[in-house]
């Protein structure tokens, strides 16, 4: 059951939207904006998100500058988390795990740079 | 005496029933012919007729016992080489079944194993795409936060608020109320209020690389049920399934 057929300008352009809109998933706050406004519940939208699925497959996923938003996107499926992003909290602590974890490798990082420093010292010290 | 209807063996007996009669009648007859003369002198050869009439009889039956014989012996024959041949066939045909059996599993197992074969051929990706891709999404920050980002810092792992009203999406719907500090998207970027470090160094819109990316197509009526069932609520697809059993029992 095809829509009315589309230019490939629109389709384009349609694109672009869709692109933008699947990565703004990847914000919890959009989230909470969405769901306090009741867009979440809406049967339309849930079949919007269940065709935006198609950004999984690899072809179109390696567009997407924020993968996390793919995770959102399949957590969003779930009506159960669609019913909890009301919640500011539920938002604010999806936010902290978010950066704690895009914060993980630099910390990493950080502590294997100081753990070679350590090491170089220790082996330049005893002279 | 319709002997063509009795069984041989009926016949048999028979004759042998009449020879008994006629022998011990002839046998009583030479006794009292022994005290006194024969009153019926034609009697005796009547007797002596019938019995050797009887023995004929009894030597045919005889042969026909003898024949019947040899034919019941060839069904038997017969039938053991019948039964050999039954129990032939029915080897054959567990044989048959077993190696219909292993033929099944083998092409069920052959099955399996294309469609595996397939998953992975589609699921591959070169490794130099990877690379490019882990490249551009580290690089632009987006999944390894930068190494001197201090809580302040206004950058995140997803899109922010600036950045999403900056994108296309944000420029074709209208925002009358709910611009960043009151104004429109176009105005914040046309004033060049956005911070150098906002503005991407990679576009998160891609507009460059997708000019020839196209989304499937689908129908416009996103009200109607999309096919296949949703992931949400299995439970609450269980409570209605159990529901729907239950009103079709009462209505039986």
């Amino acid at each position: 059951m095809a829509g009315a057929m589309e230019s490939e300008e629109q389709a384009r352009i349609r694109f672009q939207l869709e692109l933008e809109f699947v990565q703004c998933l990847a914000n919890p706050n959009y989230l909470n904006f969405l769901a306090q406004r009741g867009y979440l519940q809406e049967k339309p939208f849930v079949n919007y998100l269940k065709y935006l699925l198609y950004w999984k497959d690899p072809e179109y996923a390696k567009y997407l500058k924020y993968p996390q938003s793919l995770h959102m996107l399949e957590l969003l499926q779930y009506e159960h988390f669609r019913k909890e992003l009301v919640n500011a909290q539920c938002a604010k602590f999806i936010d902290e795990q978010q950066l704690l974890h895009w914060q993980h490798y630099s910390r990493k990082r950080m502590r294997m740079q100081q753990a070679l420093a350590e090491q170089q010292q220790s082996n330049a010290a005893p002279k | 005496m319709a002997v063509s209807e009795r069984s041989t063996k009926e016949g048999l007996l028979s004759v042998l029933d009449d020879v008994e009669v006629l022998s011990r009648e002839l046998i009583e007859m030479l006794a009292i012919s022994r005290n006194q003369k024969l009153p019926q002198p034609g009697e005796e050869s009547q007797i002596l007729e019938l019995l050797v009439q009887r023995d004929g009889e009894f030597q045919e039956l005889m042969k026909v016992a003898q024949e019947q014989g040899k034919v019941h012996q060839e069904m038997q024959l017969l039938e053991k080489e019948v039964e050999k041949r039954d129990s032939d066939i029915q080897q054959l045909q567990k044989q048959l079944k077993e190696a219909e059996h292993i033929l099944a599993t083998a092409v069920y197992q052959a099955k399996e194993k294309l469609k595996s074969i397939e998953k992975a051929r589609k699921g591959s990706i070169s490794s130099e795409e990877i690379i490019k891709y882990a490249h551009r999404i580290s690089a632009s920050n987006a999944v390894c936060a930068p190494l001197t980002w201090v809580p302040g810092d206004p950058r995140r792992p997803y899109p922010t608020d600036l950045e999403m009203r900056g994108g296309l999406l944000g420029q074709m719907s209208n925002l009358p109320t709910s611009g960043v500090n009151g104004h429109l998207p176009g105005d914040a970027l046309a004033a060049g209020r956005l911070p150098d470090v906002l503005t991407p160094q990679y576009l998160w819109q891609s507009s460059d690389m997708s000019m020839n990316m196209l989304p499937p197509n689908h129908s416009n009526h996103f009200m109607l049920e999309p096919p296949g069932h949703n992931k949400e609520n299995e439970d609450d697809v269980e409570a209605m399934s159990t529901d729907s059993s239950s009103s079709s029992s009462d209505s039986d």
